[in-house]
């Protein structure tokens, strides 16, 4: 019992952290994704290019090192000692940047499924091209991409355990230390518990957002 | 004189080496209905698109009443006019589609409306009034707030219709507008377009439907192979075609 005390407050101080981390890549890489869709799908060649490589780059390098690339990189290439407080920076960063790749050809996929007719429609209504892609094109991609998305963001439910590496003190972290002093599996198993219910309320969210969108079909 | 709504002038377009419009000039005024005939890939569809913007054509002029869209720069090659310009003119045109192109989600109603609220910045009120009128003069009072998924291929022909309608246009297109309809169907959006030709609604048709053709047409044009080859009155062109490559298109479509 007295495990407990101390067990449960600080997972749940951990819990908190994760939770940050995990609205803040959010907020940050679905609009971002939208922005390097966008460029991966643009005429100008070069812009496009760019893109490609950048969602290449992300995807195909561990995010772990990314994390550790942000972390360290100010002060190994230019010097620069960005503080103790950097890691939270660092992290965020890191996930936005890593989280926006895999949400853009997400966002891609569900651009490029919308019939061209649906654009000359609008082309002849008059509608402009933000118009087009705001009013038209934006509401049919979220409903076609809600799966895709979901699985993302189920993964990155988890992934927040990465910030480990960066010393920030969200949950995985305080388990481990946890298990390191009682000599027990129970905060392992106690945070496994609560990432796994986070990911069901994520799912919850996710399915009732489905049947909001429901009352249409292609 | 009535007064000329559209004027495309010896209009040229290519895809890659295969030149699909050969001088193609078409003038149609206010009131007129004019159809467009002719086997797949004859250019009509093309054409349609080219008067709609929806594509740009190499060498020609086309302009809406007093709105010069694009016309021959020094090289002889098209120049088209600024942005601007090119929204005044596609105010003055509406385009209903061969698979309809309404937007899924959202409700016939706010399909109708929304153009002219967003685009045409009409009053809302005003704008669904006329929209809740055009619905129901076309059969679809009851269905302002269903999706397109609800209706059957007929009322989404409809539907669109009263939606090129709703911005007011001076000049309406249709390609080929029951191709992707039932036969059943069809004759309620042929209904329709019977009715706006009798209110006047200038109108450009693109269609299969011959006995439709004659009988709501001021003029008919059959177009093969990237040219006009026959154009005149319904009874001309559709019923004493002068030129064999007509009647070998008339005779495959009553056969």
């Amino acid at each position: 019992m007295q495990m407990m005390s101390v067990v449960l407050p600080d997972l749940g101080a951990g819990f908190v952290l994760s939770l940050e981390i995990f609205v803040v890549t959010l907020l940050g890489a679905l609009p971002l994704g939208i922005v390097i869709a966008l460029a991966r799908m643009s005429k100008f060649k070069p812009l496009s290019l760019v893109a490609r490589v950048y969602i290449s780059f992300m995807r195909g390098t561990p995010l772990m090192l990314q994390l550790m690339a942000l972390m360290f990189g100010p002060y190994y290439l230019l010097g620069v000692n960005m503080g103790s407080g950097w890691k939270f920076g660092a992290c965020a960063i890191g996930f936005i940047l890593n989280y926006a790749a895999y949400f853009a050809e997400i966002y891609r996929s569900g651009i490029q499924s919308i019939p061209v007719g649906h654009y000359e429609a609008a082309e002849v209504l008059g509608y402009s091209r933000a118009q087009t892609f705001f009013y038209i094109v934006l509401p049919q991609v979220i409903k076609r991409i809600l799966p895709a998305m979901g699985n993302e963001v189920i993964t990155l439910v988890k992934d927040t355990s990465l910030a480990f590496v960066l010393g920030i003190a969200e949950m995985f972290t305080e388990a481990k230390a946890l298990a390191a002093s009682f000599v027990s599996m129970i905060p392992y198993v106690i945070a496994a518990a609560i990432y796994w219910i986070f990911t069901l309320v994520v799912e919850f969210i996710l399915n009732k957002t489905e049947k909001k969108l429901d009352y249409y079909h292609d | 004189m009535a007064k000329e709504i559209l004027s495309l002038r010896n209009v040229e377009k290519s895809f890659g080496d295969t030149m699909v419009l050969k001088d193609i000039s078409l003038e149609v005024t206010q009131g007129e209905v004019v159809s467009i005939i002719g086997s797949s890939g004859g250019g009509k569809s093309t054409l349609l698109r080219c008067a709609t913007l929806l594509e740009t054509f190499e060498r020609g002029y086309l302009a809406y009443e007093d709105i010069v869209v694009a016309q021959p720069g020094p090289d002889g090659r098209a120049v088209y006019a600024d942005k601007a310009t090119l929204k005044k003119a596609r105010s003055k045109f509406g385009l209903v589609f061969q698979n309809f192109n309404l937007f899924p989600h959202r409700t016939v109603l706010q399909n109708v409306m929304d153009a002219p609220v967003r685009v045409q910045k009409i009053d809302k009120e005003e704008a669904r009034a006329m929209a809740l009128e055009l619905l129901a003069k076309f059969g679809l009072a009851g269905k302002e707030d269903m999706v397109p998924n609800e209706l059957s291929g007929g009322q989404l022909q409809r539907v669109a219709i009263a939606r090129a309608l709703c911005t007011k246009p001076d000049i309406l297109f249709f390609d080929e507008p029951t191709s992707a309809l039932d036969p059943e169907l069809t004759q309620d959006v042929l209904r329709i377009i019977r009715d706006l030709a009798e209110e006047h609604m200038t109108m450009v048709i693109v269609t299969h439907e011959m006995t439709f053709a004659r009988d709501v047409s001021d003029r008919v044009i059959f177009m093969d192979k990237g040219v006009i080859v026959e154009e005149g009155t319904p009874e001309q062109v559709i019923d004493h075609p002068r030129h064999e490559r007509t009647r070998a298109f008339l005779r495959k479509i009553y056969d």
